[in-house]
């Protein structure tokens, strides 16, 4: 169908004050955080921002009859190519979507629109002694639209999983354009095992089986307590041995955090006030709860640390807890300070494996991008075996580009033959969507049926996840 | 100098990740949530732009000066991106190409020339007579100050009669024994909207021992036409200034203004002048150059003897982005609000948030503006403060607006006012 009379109806549905059509503003929604984008930006035929569920039933209505593709699209700080119209469409924009509907603090759960940021609801919820606790590095530009979407979590995942546990139910509007409610959307309780657990099945979905316009989600009470150990390690081995003797000392912290020397170098670069020490490794330990608990797994973290660190320092002031932790947030685009003309790319970043293997893996990769000619900054939630590995690069020259691109082809390789996943929370859309065959074999084609169900078309979201 | 060469242009596009940390820390974005007023969006534009994939168009233009240039972008960038310098850089190159984008009047002619800028601004923003609107229509300024001419006029309407430069001589000896020999950069705004700021200045820093120059042929800091595409005419600016104040033999360049002190920081001469010849020069002269604020901390480390039977008012502070983002100058001002008897300081939630001002952004974008001036002003109310302070004549003009639109009855004022008022219960002090 023709652009011109694409955006020309779009505007009779929300009005002209909430469509782009302007090719330049379209230009603006080519990319997200991948690298992905960044070689092969690609843009809509216009952009939306719908305000309501009504107005994203119109436009999904409009646009199955006329067999145009929808991309949802919250903050665009997705690292896959996830959001954006790799073979046109209509983006629909839901970051201004962004109400906090009702804080139901009796029933600790609290009931959003897809735009609502991150950090601003944890904000909300701390007026009333709760959190919702998945804690993505992007948790202040990132929507709960987002986290749904690509089922995130982040550094505290170790003790409080993903996005996925605390969602009671969602609001969606299917590619057929049907409203529909699943789990617990329309009820409050906390525990739901009626029906088939559509919830489950949307978190993570991506965007390809629908719009998700509303979203009921459990809140947790808010630990009083917190510390941070950092444990300093002349070497990288010693750091994940470290973690399974925390572990086996029957201490669960609330996150485990690893940064390696090039990650420490950059860190100090961006935020020289953080003063972390040279060393090989760093862990950082997040204990969080009562306070004589916090208390007693911080001594214990420090002892079994101790024997193989070279030094732990253990922090309850704020301040210092506030640095440590902002330290290791701002590694993700902080590596690229390692080199003056370099770039960190988001391609490969977070590949998942076993405990046991996370020191294996953190070799390898190293190995592989000597002999690929990348320097790397590797960092990760290592304590559920998320390992994010940063190249820095020049993406202006074409020949690291084509080295760079095999290395986190092998990198991907190297979590599937560890025994571990190529993405640990990112996602897949675009750029995982090649590996999907050899991770799940025959199951992509149950994926690919159960799509049909609520996209009989194909226009939701196409050429991502599967 | 070719678009390509300038140093962010040149060095910096290819670092931005696309991570969208800028998009958190955007007043302008938390107001629009569009990505089209994004930091990251500009910097992507920006590399559209020098890899030729798009035009160099007014209609570029007018998306990128969506823009406020408070820099909270670049202080925050993980990559370490200048953000608002590549927007800059970007503006300067497309107004270039296109002649036509109309506001050479005002930033080619008017701001270089202070006798003419001084006329302008009397007949421009004062003569109720001729009016703000017709005489900016004539002026052809109409396409950057739409719609909302009116409104604007109020923002602007209290043009003081004399401006400082005609009340002040070029030499104000030092009172007492004379310590240091100063250059007072008298900006534009303080000079023609906030003379009586200029005037404490001069008084504080004369009682202390200061003997202050006022250079008479000192013209604009070129902050202004940077943000509005005219670097070549900026760098004429910088290029006169430095040859003007290098010429004396000044232990430190002063200024009040938060816009001038970053205009000519190193870091901003390196961005408008980094690799020419007058570089050297520049550096030189950017050495001396020091907020009022931290001369009179670090340097003259002023003590306020307390004073008998006074009454406490409460005061709170806005940091112009200029001083805190661009020169990270943040606790010295609030040191000396603490310092001055009689003064009980109490900070406000996002103090250091743009006030929406941004020079002439209020006139060019009001809806936009207004938005981010009624959030710092709930945020400013809330503290119960008589007095809002703040260290830059173009924020002074803001807050001010912003104390009319909400009736509220608190006085805005630039730190060196308090302080001179409290010289002027202590007349023997450093006499
Ligand atoms: C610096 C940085 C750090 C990060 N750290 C983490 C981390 O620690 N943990 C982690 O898990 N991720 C992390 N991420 C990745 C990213 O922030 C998350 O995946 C986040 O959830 C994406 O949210 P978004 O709003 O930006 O979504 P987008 O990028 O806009 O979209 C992501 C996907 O969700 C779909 N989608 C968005 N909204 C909806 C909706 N309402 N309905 C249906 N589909 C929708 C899109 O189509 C797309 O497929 C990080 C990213 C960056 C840049
Ligand atoms: S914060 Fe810096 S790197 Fe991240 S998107 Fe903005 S400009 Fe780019
Ligand atoms: S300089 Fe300020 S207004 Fe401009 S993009 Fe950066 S944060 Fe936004």
């Amino acid at each position: 169908m023709d652009k011109d009379q694409i955006q020309q109806d779009l505007i009779k549905i929300v009005g002209k004050s909430r469509v782009l059509t302007h090719d330049l503003d379209l230009m603006y929604y080519s990319y997200d955080s991948s690298f992905l984008t960044k070689l092969e930006p690609k843009t809509p035929y216009a952009v939306v921002f719908p305000h309501s569920t009504q107005e994203v039933q119109r436009i999904v209505q409009y646009a199955y009859d006329h067999k145009i593709n929808l991309i949802p699209r919250g903050a665009g700080t997705g690292e896959t190519g996830g959001c954006i119209a790799i073979n046109g469409g209509i983006v629909l924009d839901l970051a201004s979507w962004d109400e906090i509907i009702e804080v139901d603090a009796e029933n600790m759960q609290v009931l959003v629109r897809p735009g609502v940021i991150h950090a601003h609801l944890n904000e909300e919820l701390a007026k009333y002694k709760l959190f919702f606790p998945p804690d993505p590095g992007s948790s202040k530009m990132c929507t709960i639209g987002g986290m749904v979407a690509n089922n995130a979590s982040g550094l505290r995942a170790v003790k409080y999983g993903c996005t996925e546990q605390y969602i009671l139910g969602l609001e969606m509007v299917t590619a057929t354009g049907d409203i529909i409610y699943t789990g617990g959307m329309k009820a409050r309780c906390i525990k739901n095992v009626s029906g088939l657990n559509l919830t489950k099945l949307m978190v993570g979905s991506e965007g390809v089986l629908g719009i998700i316009t509303g979203i009921r989600l459990r809140c947790w009470p808010k630990p009083e307590a917190r510390g941070i150990a950092m444990a300093v390690f002349d070497q990288l081995d010693d750091a994940p041995t470290t973690v399974l003797e925390v572990y086996q000392a029957g201490i669960l912290p609330s996150g485990i955090e690893i940064l390696d020397s090039s990650a420490i170098w950059a860190v100090n670069q961006f935020k020289p006030e953080i003063q972390l020490p040279d060393a090989e490794a760093i862990l950082l330990f997040e204990v969080d709860g009562n306070p004589p608990g916090v208390q007693y797994d911080g001594e214990m973290i420090k002892k079994i640390a101790g024997k193989r660190a070279r030094e732990v320092e253990w922090s309850t002031d704020p301040q210092r807890m506030a640095e440590l932790w902002e330290g290791r947030s701002v590694t993700a685009t902080a590596a690229a300070r390692i080199r003056d003309d370099g770039s960190r790319i988001f391609a490969g970043e977070d590949i998942s494996v076993p405990l046991s293997r996370v020191a294996d893996t953190l070799r390898s990769i190293r190995a592989l991008a000597d002999q690929y000619g990348v320097q790397v900054v590797n960092y990760g939630h290592i304590g559920d075996g998320n390992v994010h590995t940063a190249p820095v690069i020049n993406p202006e020259n074409p020949e690291e580009v084509e080295q760079v691109l095999k290395l986190v082809h092998e990198i991907h390789l190297l979590a599937i033959e560890m025994q571990g996943s190529t993405t640990g929370e990112h996602g897949v859309g675009v750029v995982r969507r090649p590996y999907a065959e050899l991770e799940h074999g025959k199951a992509v084609q149950y994926m690919q049926r159960i799509k049909t169900v609520f996209d009989p078309q194909g226009i939701m979201n196409p050429g991502k996840l599967f | 100098m070719d678009f390509q060469k300038i140093p962010p242009v040149r060095d910096q596009l290819m670092k931005c990740v696309r991570c969208g940390k800028c998009r958190s820390v955007c007043p302008v974005f938390t107001e629009v949530k569009n990505e089209t007023a994004a930091p990251r969006g500009h910097v992507f534009m920006v590399q559209m732009l020098r890899d030729g994939k798009v035009q160099p168009s007014e209609e570029l233009y007018e998306r990128l000066s969506i823009c406020l240039m408070c820099e909270n972008c670049t202080v925050n960038c993980p990559s370490g991106i200048d953000v608002h310098e590549l927007n800059a850089a970007a503006r300067s190159y497309i107004y270039d190409q296109n002649p036509t984008l109309g506001k050479e009047v005002v930033f080619d002619t008017m701001w270089t020339r202070p006798g003419l800028l001084k006329g302008s601004t009397r007949l421009l923003w004062g003569t109720q007579r001729l009016g703000l609107q017709k005489l900016a229509r004539s002026l052809g300024l109409t396409r950057i100050l739409p719609g909302d001419l009116p409104k604007a006029e109020k923002i602007l309407n209290k043009v003081p009669f004399r401006s400082a430069r005609q009340r002040l001589p070029e030499v104000n000896p030092a009172r007492g024994q004379k310590k240091y020999t100063i250059g007072y950069f008298l900006g534009c705004g303080t000079d023609l909207l906030q003379p009586s700021v200029a005037l404490a200045t001069v008084d504080v820093l004369t009682r202390n021992g200061c003997e202050v120059i006022v250079p008479k042929d000192s013209r604009c800091c070129g902050l202004p036409q940077i943000a509005n595409g005219k670097m070549d005419t900026a760098r004429r600016l910088m290029a006169h200034n430095i040859k003007i104040y290098n010429s004396y033999d000044f232990d430190y360049i002063v200024t009040d203004c938060a816009s001038c002190s970053s205009a000519l920081s190193r870091k901003n001469l390196e961005f408008l002048l980094g690799g020419l010849k007058i570089e050297d020069q520049a550096f030189e002269f950017a050495e001396k150059v020091m907020d009022l604020s931290y001369f009179l901390i670090h340097v003259l480390d002023l003590q306020l003897p307390e004073l008998k039977d006074i009454e406490t008012v409460r005061v709170t502070y806005h940091d112009p982005c200029h001083l805190a983002n661009a020169q990270d100058i943040k606790e010295e001002p609030r040191e000396l609000l603490r310092r001055i008897p009689g003064i009980s300081f109490v900070d406000m939630e996002e103090a250091n948030t743009c006030c929406g001002g941004s020079g002439t952004y209020s006139l060019t974008h009001y809806d936009i503006s207004m938005k981010i001036l009624d959030r710092k002003m709930d945020h400013a109310m809330a503290t119960g403060a008589d007095l809002l302070a703040t260290s830059c004549p173009s924020c002074m003009m803001q807050l001010n607006y912003g104390i009319n639109r909400h009736h509220w009855q608190a006085k805005v004022v630039h730190p060196i006012q308090l302080l001179s008022e409290y010289y002027q219960r202590v007349p023997v002090i450093n006499q």
